[in-house]
């Protein structure tokens, strides 16, 4: 792609990336998802509600869609992580290799200290 | 727009959506039917069926009011998810226009007689035939 061209990509597209200045918790801390089944459209997946991951980067601030999907204007923008799980620890039953991972971005709400000493994990940060 | 009847008209109307409303279940209460991650999958059909005409103009129609911010996608997917049991009994395109259709008559973008009358109207000029099976009460012929 041409510079004029990707210019022109950049201008159409351009990034979702919104900075997130009062974050909760740092890149490379230990959280737990909550345990909680409230009604209504909720944006964690069931299956990893109770488990415990790394933060793995800072993705940005952005409105509630828990707040938006019931017409309301979703402030105050909520800070999304993207949270790195085990897939041993997420699937008891996972066949694959232990270094397995899978990541899922999360918003902040969501999500809890774990206490004890954060694993030291390869991240990117990004906020 | 051109709306054929036989593929859309139970899905504007909702009359062969009985029991609407949140899915839930003593085991995993308040999980909508979308939320399937970890759940047992049969196999997995890759045909690529393509697009019916209504599905492409109802999708067209769901991109503009989404890209001009008249309706919001968390919403649209609330819509659908609020359909129960009937999420998966429905098609893909007949689950997002279902949902489209909630989200309209909240905003009161029009009224349910509103778009009663319209519809009689279409269906009026274009002359759709009367008889038509509901993709809601019907199982699906592929």
């Amino acid at each position: 792609m041409s510079p004029s061209r990707r210019a022109r990509a950049k201008k159409a597209l351009p990034s979702t990336y919104t900075p997130a200045p009062g974050h909760r918790f740092k890149v490379g801390e230990r959280v737990a998802i909550k345990r909680a089944f409230p009604p209504g459209h909720r944006r964690t997946p069931y299956y990893i509600r109770g488990k415990e991951g790394v933060i793995e980067r800072i993705c940005g601030a952005f409105p509630n869609p828990e707040e938006l999907a019931y017409g309301f204007d979703g402030e105050p923008a909520k800070v999304l992580y993207r949270v790195r799980f085990q897939q041993k620890h997420v699937w008891p039953d996972y066949e694959g290799p232990a270094r397995d991972i899978i990541e899922m971005e999360i918003f902040e709400h969501w999500l809890a200290p774990v206490a004890g000493r954060a694993k030291p994990a390869r991240t990117t940060q990004s906020g | 727009m051109l709306i054929r009847r036989d593929c859309i008209e139970s899905i504007l109307f909702q009359s062969a959506i009985p029991g609407r409303g949140p899915h839930m279940t003593d085991k995993s209460p308040n999980k909508g039917p979308h939320d399937m991650g970890g759940s047992a999958a049969g196999p997995v059909d890759t045909t690529d069926h393509g697009m019916r005409f209504w599905e492409k103009q109802a999708n067209a129609l769901r991109s503009t009011l989404t890209g001009k911010k008249v309706v919001r996608l968390d919403a649209l997917r609330r819509a659908a998810e609020d359909l129960g049991d009937q999420y998966y009994k429905l098609e893909y395109f007949e689950r997002t226009t279902a949902a489209l259709r909630t989200v309209l008559l909240e905003k009161g973008l029009f009224t349910e007689a509103e778009l009663k009358a319209k519809m009689a109207e279409v269906r009026a000029r274009f002359d759709v035939p009367r008889e038509s099976r509901s993709p809601a009460s019907k199982d699906r012929d592929r």
